[in-house]
């Protein structure tokens, strides 16, 4: 756990269903998406953090109209969650009807998960606890 | 002495700018113009604010353009220069200027900087793009490049789906709804009907503005600004320079630029950005003014959902209380407090680096009297917010007329 994070590994990670925030080294802030400094103290020291994977949903869309890469995938609903160990990340949010989005409420409980999807790639997910 | 430290205390006696006049300000139509180039819209837009405004040419001593994404819409770089060249003023110093949505604004802040430094005393501000001229999934991939590509753009989060995400959340927080949004897209229309440089010059029924064409929900396709092609110029001068073009020049009184997280997740606020207040209130702090002197606004109506919240976030509302004034008719244009007078860039069109020289141009011609059917009453001051991408760059420009 003390080699220095990259945002190619952070990227690699998601790919292979292993996600892992960044954490500053000096205060202990966990932070991802991936930052150069840290929000809270200023230190670019930044270790790799395990993360719960449990957090709340704190806003959403679905995506109807995308570019040509997701195109196939649409709709798909986009969400923030705030990890239980409070840094935000944007991910898809699974395990709600997109056509249906008056039935996903804010401030759900959702756990970590990933979305194989159509475009090849793995994406970070949530889904309901 | 109350009175005279509460104003030492505003800064009144001591504000910064005092040098910067806008003295010329034209742009082109807005739309998908066919068969007219990027340098061509550049050039007609210069001819109209120099030329045809009896400013010459060959006074011009510096120029600062925004544009944002030439390289990818019609594979050019380079742009400044070539702009010149192709409108007559070539040799000066030409430098383009690029924050995403806000390049037109952050243009207009080197110009201003140039004037007051004293380096010049006559520079002109231009914005530009050409964005039909590629097709729309390469303009929406384009586009993307205004969010962060790594974190966002990567698992689909499109542009309007930024917008969607904080329209959720102010929804969620003050019970906005997608009627509220629709309203502010049927006011850009009925103001727009009367402009004849808009792209859209009819105007719509609320019950059209809530076409269920979902783009990224809750937004629709009345909730987006659409692609367009268009240009604008404006001429800075010193004070002792405006003389010899205008007897009412509109000064700049305060102008403020911040920034903030690319990405939405790493923003603390989701129902403001925290961007538009920081530059607001550098802006105001600059002019030793507040929200409550400024007669009208101009905002950067995105999105529907931005011009709610750059309602509030410029101080002309409370936060959530933006789309109540709207749907009162205090932001129309007869009302109290008018926004988007012209019909902002949902009707008049948002070709990305024009806009925020576009929304100066307005601005100038409603203070100085001369917005025709567009006109609002009282227009002594104003203020004029302009966003990049996501809400990452935010400029701020408060503008007087200058015989106030």
């Amino acid at each position: 756990m003390s080699e220095k994070p990259s945002i190619e590994e952070y990227l690699t990670n998601i790919q292979e269903g292993k996600f892992r925030a960044y954490r500053c080294a000096d205060c202990g802030m966990v932070i991802a998406p991936p930052s150069g400094s840290c929000y809270s103290c200023g230190s670019s020291s930044m270790e790799w953090a395990e993360v719960s994977g449990k957090g709340k949903l704190v806003t959403f869309t679905v995506i109807h109209i995308a570019p040509d890469e997701y195109a196939e995938e649409t709709p798909y609903i986009i969400a923030i969650v705030e990890l239980d160990e409070g840094t935000r990340v944007t991910a898809r949010l699974l395990g709600f009807d997109p056509l249906k989005p008056e039935d996903v409420k804010l401030g759900t409980p959702l756990k970590l998960d990933y979305e194989k999807g159509k475009s090849g790639k793995t994406y970070l997910a949530f889904s309901p606890e | 002495m109350f009175w005279l430290s509460l104003h030492l205390e505003k800064g009144v006696l001591k504000l910064p700018l005092k040098n910067t006049n806008i003295v010329s300000a034209a742009h082109t139509k807005f739309g998908k113009l066919d068969g007219v180039t990027q340098r061509e819209m550049f050039s007609e837009a210069v001819d109209k604010a120099t030329i045809e405004a009896g400013v010459p040419k060959k006074d011009i001593q510096a120029a600062f353009i925004g544009s944002f994404i030439p390289e990818m819409l019609v594979h050019q770089g380079h742009i400044a220069p070539l702009l010149l060249d192709f409108s007559g003023l070539k040799g000066i110093p030409a430098t383009r200027h690029e924050d995403a949505c806000a390049s037109g604004a952050v243009a207009l802040r080197a110009g201003i900087m140039a004037i007051e430094s004293g380096m010049y005393d006559t520079v002109l501000v231009g914005g530009v793009e050409k964005m039909t001229s590629t097709s729309t999934p390469e303009v929406t991939e384009a586009l993307a490049a205004a969010a962060d590509d790594q974190f966002e753009s990567s698992i689909g989060l499109t542009f309007p789906g930024v917008f969607a995400l904080a329209a959720v959340a102010h929804m969620a927080k003050y019970g906005t709804t997608e009627e509220d949004m629709a309203r502010v897209s049927v006011k850009a229309h009925k103001n727009a009907s009367t402009y004849p440089l808009a792209q859209f010059q009819k105007p719509i029924t609320l019950e059209k503005a809530l076409n269920p064409l979902v783009i990224a929900w809750p937004l629709k396709i009345f909730d987006c600004s659409p692609i367009s092609d268009g240009a604008a110029a404006l001429v800075l001068t010193s004070n002792e320079k405006a003389k010899q073009y205008t007897d009412l020049p509109v000064k700049i009184i305060g102008s403020g630029q911040a920034s903030a997280s690319m990405n939405l997740s790493d923003r603390p606020e989701l129902t403001s950005f925290n961007a538009s207040v920081n530059a607001s209130r550098a802006a105001y702090k600059m002019a030793g003014m507040t929200a409550k002197d400024m007669d009208f606004a101009v905002v950067h109506d995105c999105f529907t959902i931005a011009e709610i919240i750059a309602s509030e976030d410029i101080g002309f509302f409370k936060p959530g209380e933006g789309a109540k004034a709207l749907e009162d008719g205090v932001t129309a244009l007869d009302g109290d407090r008018p926004i988007n007078p012209m019909g902002g860039l949902k009707a008049v069109g948002h070709p990305v680096g024009a806009t925020g020289v576009k929304q100066a141009v307005v601005t100038y011609r409603e203070l100085i009297g001369d917005a025709g059917p567009n006109q609002v009453p009282n227009h002594t001051s104003a203020v004029v917010h302009n966003f990049g991408g996501s809400g990452a760059t935010c400029v701020v420009t408060i503008m007087r007329r200058g015989d106030a």
